[in-house]
């Protein structure tokens, strides 16, 4: 389905010093210096997966997801994507695959969001009355019908979004790549679309590549995760694997604070007590703190998803 | 539920793929017109250069003809001039240099179809505006100068339209072109503004090319200049041999054209797809 080998892109990018001097001297010899945005990079992705896509800025997400879709050619490295070469950009490639970019939008800012519509219908040889059936469907799993007649730039960010997703799907691609498709979304609109994705990708058996900042994504989506750093890949398999890699240990929670359970390791902290201990520790230590406190409320939690992933980055742990 | 027919690649499926969605296309690109109505009329108005030309060629001819060029003729000649510059008006260069500097092209690459079509589409949902504008300026010419009005022979008339149709695909490949120079360059439309000043002067913008010197008026209309504007004027108004002029033309057609394939080739090669 989507088989990456030793996927390489560097960019070559002018330098100049800063100040009158160094816009004068950029005039007759100018600097350049090589970026490796991803470097010997190598994945497959089954029919149907859905995949986090996580990194750093500047890790080099953006830069992969735009050469799996074809915006990029690789400086080396094989890509293949449905069977096709991504930067041939083959119609019957195209037909298969969307890109929804948060920070940009494919929409007519200034027609109502149905003129997209019916203009990727025509691009992408939509046949009507399928295309009617996927718009009403998309439509209805997004609550977007009021948004159709508006012109695009009296939308609100979220709505704006939703609009995009339906534009991006309207041709029922088989892999979608979204590059932070939450961003800037408050937090009703991010789980409206995360369920919609979700329901996507049970109804279609679409492939789904994310990148996003926000990791409830990455938890409430995407099963597997490949981390990303300086354009190479840290980490490939299932988030409970990570955590049990990268965050072995547990906290066990009170939820009110008893002086007597300090003795066996717990701190007070905003009205709560908390321990963290090794996780093949922490069923015996809720024992002694039942056996200390019978009537306390307590739990045990994993690391957040944020921390773990951030000491993935910092410790280059994985 | 089932997804669109697979789309072929080959040239004869693409050009298929084009005018089945062509309806759709210029359906949508229409109504983006009458959302920009107002700077719409705007643009069409300030291609009316021709009118200025106009009112001082004729004023420098009132009292003996220059070359050969009496009132009455300088009066056909910008008023033809003036209908054949909205014909062939397009403003891709603006729009494409816009699109790759802002990374804005990049949705339309990731689209089973080629980008500048529907820039194409654009372009031609224009025409409407267009002769809503040109139409009562005209009517103004008539009025003003009612002798200036005359009738063309089928023959002249049917190669004036053949014309007009190759100086629109030669002007608007020039100007996707100079748009598509932001591939390589960040202030690309520095080389559109020089490209402009040489070719008023070379494509019988400001003058007929019949006021040149002798020995350059055969080597001007050579050139790709004269190809999307003076040919369909002098087509029309009979100082050209109508055979040659249109070869000249379908010529430059066809090099730029595959000029334009080629850049086209290789700018996206280098688009970083910046910002998206």
């Amino acid at each position: 389905m989507i088989e990456v080998r030793g996927l390489t892109k560097t960019y070559r990018v002018p330098v100049r010093p800063p100040g009158l001097g160094g816009a004068l001297r950029s005039l007759w010899s100018r600097e350049h210096r090589e970026v490796h945005a991803v470097a010997d990079l190598s994945f497959t992705i089954r029919p149907g997966e859905r995949v986090g896509f996580l990194g750093p800025t500047g890790a080099g997400k953006t830069t992969t997801l735009k050469m799996l879709s074809g915006l990029l050619y690789p400086s080396s490295g094989e890509v293949s994507v449905l069977g096709h070469v991504p930067q041939a950009r083959e119609p019957a490639f195209l037909q298969q695959i969307t890109l929804v970019m948060g920070q940009k939008q494919q929409l007519l800012w200034d027609l109502p969001a149905a003129e997209s519509f019916e203009l990727n219908r025509a691009l992408y040889g939509v046949e009507r009355a399928e295309f009617r059936r996927t718009l009403d469907e998309l439509v209805a799993m997004l609550h977007a019908e009021p948004l159709l007649e508006k012109p695009v730039r009296n939308l609100s960010l979220g709505e704006r979004m939703k609009c995009e997703l339906i534009a991006s799907l309207v041709h029922r691609p088989q892999v979608l790549f979204l590059d932070e498709p939450t961003i800037g979304l408050d937090v009703e609109m991010q789980v409206q679309v995360r369920q919609f994705v979700a329901e996507l990708n049970r109804q279609t058996g679409a492939t789904v590549l994310l990148t996003s900042h926000y990791m409830q994504d990455i938890a409430a989506l995407t099963p597997r995760l490949l981390i990303i750093d300086q354009g190479r890949l840290r980490y490939d398999g299932s988030l409970d694997d990570l955590t049990r890699r990268v965050a072995p240990e547990r906290r066990v929670v009170v939820q009110a604070v008893v002086p007597e359970l300090e003795a066996l390791g717990l701190v007070a902290h905003e009205g709560r007590m908390v321990a963290t201990v090794p996780a093949a520790e922490a069923n015996a230590l809720l024992q002694r703190v039942l056996a200390v406190a019978p009537l306390v409320e307590l739990g045990v939690e994993v690391p957040p998803l944020d921390e773990v992933i951030g000491r993935v980055f910092r410790e280059g742990r994985a | 539920m089932s997804r669109p027919a697979p789309l072929g690649s080959g040239t004869a499926a693409r050009l298929w793929h084009v005018v089945r969605a062509w309806p759709a296309l210029q359906q949508v690109a229409f109504s983006g017109m009458v959302a920009y109505r107002a700077e719409m009329v705007i643009w069409v108005l300030s291609a009316t250069l021709p009118l200025v030309m106009l009112a001082l060629w004729s004023a420098a001819a009132a009292d003996a003809p220059i070359g050969g060029w009496d009132q009455l003729g300088f009066t056909r000649y910008f008023a033809v001039n003036l209908i054949v510059r909205q014909l062939t008006g397009a403003w891709v260069v603006w729009e494409l240099n816009w699109q790759i500097r802002q990374g804005e092209l990049s949705p339309r690459l990731l689209r089973p179809m080629h980008p500048l079509v529907f820039n194409l589409a654009e372009t031609l949902a224009a025409l409407p505006f267009r002769a809503l504008v040109l139409f009562p300026l005209v009517g103004v010419l008539a009025v003003w100068r009612p002798e200036a009005l005359f009738l063309p022979s089928p023959s002249v008339g049917a190669a004036f339209l053949l014309s007009v149709a190759m100086a629109f695909f030669a002007a608007w490949s020039v100007q996707a072109a100079f748009g598509m120079l932001a591939f390589w360059f960040e202030q690309s439309m520095g080389f559109w503004s020089a490209w402009f000043a040489v070719w008023a002067l070379c494509a019988g913008y400001f003058v007929p090319l019949d006021l040149f010197p002798a020995g350059w008026v055969q080597l001007v209309r050579a050139l790709p200049f004269y190809s999307t504007l003076g040919a369909p004027i002098d087509i029309l108004l009979g100082r050209v041999a109508i055979g040659p002029t249109l070869a000249v033309q379908a010529f430059w057609v066809v090099a730029l054209g595959a000029g334009l394939g080629l850049m086209w080739r290789a700018g996206v090669r280098r688009y970083g797809a910046v910002g998206a």
